[in-house]
């Protein structure tokens, strides 16, 4: 058996892994951050002096911790949908919950930065960028919750002996979905704390 | 697991590891980017090259998209390419 990626080199499937239902939210939910992306972008085209001033304040260290906790835990994930997919039940929980810790570290770290920003009078008022800077990476933090539940119900559910190597689309449905809120924030990460 | 067994389940994972490291690199390599305070296109431009270079790779290797057939497959790529070009208008645009 294998990585739920590269078994799909081998045998090729009509529909992508997962409930079909996930996937038809996870096109919803990616055309509203592209929207967002796009508003953004655009208005950056009418302020960039404004964009480029306070974009200089916002923590890229941090960020950049926050992106490699978010690519870690997916890579945790697809470990975790190979693992289910060799009958390993408990190495999918272990690989789940791990990635769960990496979407705790995401939010700790995120917290403290809306946590900086509020004790500085920073809020959806003070200017054009940081309405979109707020209200961008706190709609994309909503979502890392929401996954973060999801996985948790799918490490719950595992545990008790729910998924199978012949039974695992559960695992396979809140691991796409997680990896939907992954790629929206290698594109948010750039966007929003690097490009000038 | 016997060691054939071993070895089969081993084997596909190591593609997705290489992943895993090329994403962590280019997270780097752009927060870097970042770090030299550099402004323009220049930078930019390829930051977001990266950005959606990444985004493939987690749909290909990690969603699995990569080997399904039809309008699935396309997508994650559909959804990078739109972004990507009304961003990259904006700012070519804007400079």
């Amino acid at each position: 058996m294998d990585a739920p990626g590269l078994k799909a080199l081998a045998v090729k499937n009509n529909y992508p892994p997962g409930d079909l239902a996930i996937w038809i939210f996870i096109l919803a939910e990616l055309l509203v951050f592209a929207a967002f992306f796009a508003a953004y972008a655009f208005t950056r085209a009418h302020h960039v002096e404004l964009f480029n001033t306070y974009q200089r304040t916002l923590d890229t260290n941090a960020a950049m911790i926050n992106t490699l906790a978010l690519i870690t835990s997916s890579y945790f994930v697809m470990r975790a949908v190979a693992a289910i997919r060799e009958d390993r039940v408990k190495l999918c929980v272990r690989w789940t919950v791990a990635a769960i810790l990496m979407g705790v570290l995401f939010i700790a770290i995120k917290s403290g930065e809306y946590a900086h920003h509020y004790a500085n009078g920073v809020n959806l008022r003070t200017n054009t960028f940081y309405m979109f800077y707020l209200s961008l990476t706190f709609f994309h933090y909503m979502h890392v919750l929401m996954g973060m539940i999801i996985l948790g119900a799918v490490a719950i559910k595992a545990n008790n002996g729910s998924y199978s190597a012949r039974e695992h689309t559960g695992v396979e449905t809140g691991a796409s979905y997680w990896h939907m809120v992954d790629i929206v924030w290698l594109v948010l990460f750039p966007l929003v704390y690097i490009m000038r | 697991m016997n060691s054939t067994d071993d070895t089969e389940y081993r084997y596909p994972i190591r593609p997705c590891t290489l992943v895993y490291v090329v994403l962590m690199a280019l997270t780097v390599t752009t927060w870097l980017l970042g770090k030299t305070d550099m402004t323009g296109l220049n930078i930019a431009l390829p930051v977001l090259a990266f950005a959606l270079f990444k985004g493939l790779l987690i749909g290909d290797y990690y969603m699995g998209l990569k080997g399904v057939r039809g309008l699935w497959r396309w997508v994650i790529i559909i959804w990078l390419a739109v972004p990507g070009s009304m961003i990259t208008w904006a700012f070519i645009n804007a400079s």
